[in-house]
């Protein structure tokens, strides 16, 4: 008995053990880069950095906020985060509903492909795609971005839109459907609000793919009030030095929204799964 | 004639559906296959021409891939991508397993140490590359300082300048930032598993090892595989990353495929070479997307 509540402890003293190096691995690059944004810069740049800072400070962000085209890209960000979102679900929502209710020619052959073209990685298309939309007439346009995204959001959002829809017993529909209402109306007025959660929860991921786009962002936007807050975020790098300060201020305001949503949107598929396999 | 009826107002609904299905699609499929579609045929042709930024594209046949087999920074980045994603996927597999397992088991705390370890993986790339490449500063950086200081090397160690060394800086990164990626995965897996199995198994008195080995790890396979793969294809195109934190230098010692191909189409204007780059990594790629294809077919 005594061996059995021995052998308990260690491995809860080994469990805590482990857990606790991951959390400090994990956190401390995120400590660091929000106490940089806080440090004043004569103790920035010093040779053996301290842990902890004497001084904190507001002089980066305010500097940052007024002084920066940062505003400018944050706005943008949201601009295009949202609009893509926006569009996306559209598309997602009404190509999710045929490919899951509606028997038509090819049907196999797009959900197939739709989840497929999720695969297929931006290091391959960013520059047949600069081609492409450079040809269309976008050249340092920051709308360029709107043509862009939905190729990676959408087969993301038709993926998980599909397993949702499917998820909805069809009865309920068709009750709908003798009684003569149309499969749009069925769509808006019976899939939509019973699917609702789930596509709250894939419009914060659609919104935070678009708003953490790096590759695309910096390759179609060259001007100041055309970048996106990740695009702006780099432009403080110059070819020998770096305001780290102003850096990682923007970092920090950069990461803040997305990271709060996309926590709460984890916790709550993690949330809803959990509740049912727990009886 | 009430029956006939029915099955007349049957074949309407079918072919309405067909119609609607079709129109419903539409936007899906011009997505798919108009905008992604159409330009990646366009390059695949353009790998075979010579076109430059703001140059017409004449066709020059085979001319830009023998031009890669002779290029040595071609193998250089080819062999470092390899091993950028097989170490990452590795040790990103190992220790998310780790992870999950752990906070899998009934511990205090569980949701702060869930929620904690999520951040990597919510943070944009962009911003976990920066904050990193700052953290390696090679006179201002917090972890050659820390390392000074606890006496573990007396000058700090050249994180970025070490040509040994650069690909292997950026991979640290990666794995930061993917670890979450396969717990959360795995973790869903695990939470799904029929608990009266282990307790049978305990009851037969099998270790805690064999019960892992034995039964959790053949369970929860198939979405570790899917896991392995996506992640697979997404770390072995991992651009910003290695961008960010080294520019794939210093002199291509942390070159990858996709800094590789962006270096030719923006630093040398060649975008034909650069596509040809990205065109020659699709065979692998076709091999994981038919591995992941018979891995998901499996699962479901």
């Amino acid at each position: 008995m005594v061996m059995k509540k021995k052998k308990r402890i260690t491995s809860g003293i080994i469990t805590y053990g482990i857990l606790i190096i991951a959390l400090i691995w994990t956190i401390f690059p995120v400590y660091w880069m929000i106490k940089s944004s806080f440090t004043v810069s004569n103790e920035m740049y010093v040779a053996r950095p301290k842990l902890f800072s004497l001084h904190y400070t507001l002089e980066n962000y305010i500097e940052l906020f007024t002084e920066t085209h940062f505003p400018r890209a944050l706005l943008n960000s949201v601009e295009i985060a949202g609009i893509t979102t926006v569009i996306c679900l559209v598309i997602s929502i009404l190509g999710s509903y045929a490919m899951t209710r509606l028997n038509f020619p090819g049907r196999r052959f797009f959900r197939i492909s739709s989840i497929f073209s999720y695969l297929i990685p931006t290091a391959v298309m960013f520059v047949p795609m600069y081609v492409f939309v450079s040809n269309l007439g976008f050249y340092d346009n920051k709308y360029s971005l709107l043509i862009i995204y939905p190729t990676t959001v959408v087969p993301y959002c038709c993926y998980m839109l599909m397993s949702y829809f499917e998820a909805i017993p069809t009865a309920l529909e068709e009750a709908a459907l003798i009684d003569g209402c149309t499969r749009l109306k069925a769509l808006w007025h019976i899939i939509i609000p019973i699917a609702l959660p789930g596509i709250a929860v894939v419009a914060t991921f659609a919104f935070t793919m678009s708003w953490n786009e790096y590759l695309y962002a910096m390759i179609m936007t060259t001007s100041t009030d055309q970048q996106t807050a990740v695009v702006a975020i780099n432009s403080f790098k110059y070819a020998d030095s770096a305001i780290w300060g102003r850096i990682m201020a923007a970092s920090v305001a950069t990461s803040l929204p997305v990271t709060l949503i996309y926590i709460i949107a984890q916790s709550q598929l993690v949330g809803g799964k959990s509740d049912g396999s727990v009886k | 004639m009430a029956a006939l009826t029915k099955i007349n107002r049957a074949g309407a609904q079918t072919r309405k559906d067909k119609r609607l299905g079709l129109l419903l699609m539409l936007p899906v499929i011009i997505v798919i296959f108009g905008v992604m579609g159409y330009p990646f045929l366009n390059a695949i042709w353009l790998s075979f021409t010579d076109k430059v930024v703001g140059g017409e594209a004449n066709f020059t046949g085979w001319d830009n891939y023998i031009a890669l087999i002779h290029d040595d920074i071609y193998w250089l980045s080819l062999k470092n991508t390899i091993i950028y994603t097989v170490g990452c996927i590795a040790a990103k597999l190992l220790l998310g397993l780790l992870l999950a397992v752990l906070l899998n088991k009934s511990i205090k705390g569980k949701t702060f140490f869930r929620t904690a370890l999520l951040i990597p993986w919510a943070i944009p790339g962009m911003v976990a590359a920066t904050t990193w490449r700052w953290m390696y500063d090679s006179t201002y950086g917090i972890i050659n300082s820390l390392l000074i200081s606890t006496g573990l090397t007396t000058t700090g160690i050249p994180w970025l300048s070490d040509t040994h060394l650069t690909l292997f800086s950026t991979m640290i990164v990666n794995v930061w930032r993917g670890i979450p990626f396969f717990m959360f995965s795995i973790l869903g897996a695990l939470q799904t598993l029929d608990k009266q199995q282990f307790e049978a198994a305990c009851v037969d008195g099998a270790g805690s090892f064999k019960q892992f080995w034995y039964i959790t790890l053949p369970a929860i396979s198939s979405v570790i595989g899917i896991t392995t793969l996506l992640s697979t294809i997404w770390t072995f195109n991992d651009f910003e990353n290695v961008w960010l934190i080294t520019g794939g230098g210093p002199v291509y010692s942390s070159s990858t495929i996709p800094t590789y191909t962006y270096v030719k189409a923006f630093t040398e204007n060649n975008l034909s070479g650069a596509i040809s780059v990205a065109v020659s990594v699709i065979p692998i790629l076709i091999i994981l997307i038919i591995i992941y294809a018979r891995a998901n077919k499996k699962s479901s």
